[in-house]
């Protein structure tokens, strides 16, 4: 799913994020991307959805060349992707079902098909009864569930989260938790860059630690490894 | 394009249009004002341009005639200015027909004339009229090389000042219009930009989900044609009536000033407007789309 070989990035600014970095993902895996401020992780997560180009190297995304990629192919790709971000960003004047609507009408799915889909991912995320609300009448949690399901109502391969509960309270990330459990059960790939302790100690899935733009550590059945 | 990308790309524009009520209203207006001038100076620049070349095509030259000719000899000379090129009328004047006209310009003071008795001090002379106005100089010379010709004469200072004129208002008129063109670019970008700026949340989410560039920039180049088009037809409306008004005053007063006639010259004055305005639009959008997109 991710093939990441001997990827750099140098900033403009000369700040190098990532340092030779060496990755493999394969499909259906759930990955925690684990590190300080500044060590690489945002740069990493950025990538996989070509937001940030390698300054060096190759990486391979759900089978498209993310280097060599026409500028004009990247929306193809990021179709083939769902991205959930902490601060949730969906679009305040528009309803649950149309923030999630939204995504596929971009991509000029068929109405018939986006009612039916929008539907099936409200229902995944447990917000069926709140179709109609706009985003400021939910709460964090129910705001990042809306989120999500505008990630996966496309069916992407892979999911990327960069700190989807670094803004919920501890039972309520619990919750979000839980939903990417079932996604990933269901085939998907998942990618999430966290600083919650609590979560990755008790996932017991894979967790790749990065500290100055290096992987010090690429573990099957990781825990988070540092003091919050 | 499909139907329901179609209808999402009008409701996009006109709830941008409706959320940015004012801004909006204000780049109509803005566009409206420079489309105006820009309208103004083509209408005058044409109407100068139409007068120049009717004033030019009025410049005649006067050929007189050498005493000794007789009347075989002025035919024959007629016939050889008619044969030359680019010369479209010549007319004959006799000497007392000349003397006539002379009397009749000087009307009040006619008693002048008395003084010459029964003589006519004036010459035999030809009225030559030629297809171009800048061909009046070469003809000019070649007729006065004829036998039997005192002098070939016309405007020359007259004509050398109206093409100088002419062309400082061209000039002018098109180094105004170009200004206006850049400043109007310049309001519409800026208002798509500001567009752009208030639904940049949406465009990087757009991004995020996989909508292609054309997608995403069909709605702010819509609002920016639409913008545009809309000054256009305010501009065009006052032109048309402001064109009505002056025109009407101007053939009351100076019947045989050479101005186009409403129609259709005002309906390609209104085209270009659109256009331009339209054009601008579209280019204006353009140009702020295009950084954001890059991203």
């Amino acid at each position: 799913m991710i093939d990441m070989k001997d990827v750099s990035k140098v900033y403009e600014n000369g700040a190098m994020a990532l340092d030779h970095v060496n990755v493999h993902i394969d499909k259906g895996e759930f990955v925690f991307i684990v590190g300080a401020s500044g060590a690489g992780k945002s740069t990493f997560i950025r990538m996989l959805f070509r937001e940030v180009l390698p300054s060096d190297g190759s990486l391979i995304v759900n089978g498209q060349d993310v280097v060599h990629m026409d500028h004009s192919d990247v929306p193809y790709l990021r179709r083939g992707l769902g991205v959930i971000f902490q601060d949730y960003r969906l679009l305040p004047d528009k309803t649950v079902t149309e923030n999630v609507a939204f995504a596929m009408q971009v991509i000029e799915a068929p109405r018939r098909k986006i009612q039916h889909s929008v539907n099936a991912v409200l229902d995944i995320v447990g917000l069926r009864d709140k179709y109609k609300c706009f985003p400021s009448q939910l709460s964090g949690g129910e705001q990042q569930r809306v989120a999500i399901a505008r990630a996966i109502v496309n069916h992407p391969a892979l999911v990327i989260a960069d700190e989807p509960t670094g803004n919920l309270d501890p039972e309520t990330s619990w919750d979000i938790m839980d939903i990417f459990k079932r996604i990933n059960a269901d085939g998907t790939t998942i990618v999430m860059a966290t600083h919650d302790k609590g979560i990755v100690d008790a996932m017991k899935r894979r967790v790749i630690a990065i500290e100055d733009g290096h992987i010090v550590r690429d573990e099957a059945q990781g825990v988070y490894g540092y003091e919050n | 394009m499909k139907i329901s990308t179609g209808e999402y790309i009008i409701r996009e524009t006109m709830l941008s249009l409706k959320r940015n009520s004012w801004m909006s209203f204000a780049s109509i207006g803005t566009v409206a004002v420079s489309l105006f001038v820009f309208g103004m100076f083509l209408i005058l620049v044409v109407n100068m341009n139409r007068m120049t070349d009717s004033l030019e095509s009025q410049v005649e030259i006067s050929v007189y005639v050498k005493d000794e000719v007789n009347e075989g000899g002025i035919r024959t000379l007629e016939e050889r200015i008619t044969a030359m090129q680019g010369i479209e009328s010549v007319k004959f004047v006799d000497r007392e027909k000349a003397m006539e006209r002379f009397r009749d310009r000087l009307g009040d003071q006619q008693f002048l004339l008395d003084a010459l008795g029964d003589t006519n001090p004036l010459p035999n002379s030809f009225e030559v009229r030629v297809i171009r106005p800048d061909m009046v100089r070469t003809a000019a010379e070649a007729i006065a090389e004829l036998p039997g010709v005192e002098t070939a004469k016309y405007g020359q200072d007259v004509v050398e000042h109206l093409f100088d004129i002419t062309r400082l208002v061209r000039l002018f008129g098109l180094a105004l219009m170009f200004v206006l063109a850049l400043a109007t670019l310049f309001i519409i970008s800026n208002t798509i930009r500001l567009t752009v700026f208030a639904r940049r949340k949406e465009v990087a989410i757009m991004k995020y989900v996989g909508a292609t560039d054309w997608f995403i920039r069909w709605p702010f180049l819509l609002e920016g044609v639409v913008l545009g088009c809309l000054g256009g037809i305010v501009a065009a409306l006052v032109l048309r009536g402001a064109y009505r008004v002056i025109a009407a005053k101007i053939y009351d007063t100076l019947t045989f000033f050479p101005l186009i006639p409403e129609n259709p010259f005002l309906h390609y004055v209104t085209a270009a407007i659109l256009v331009c305005g339209m054009g601008i639009g579209a280019l204006g959008s353009t140009i702020s789309l295009k950084k954001f997109l890059k991203a």
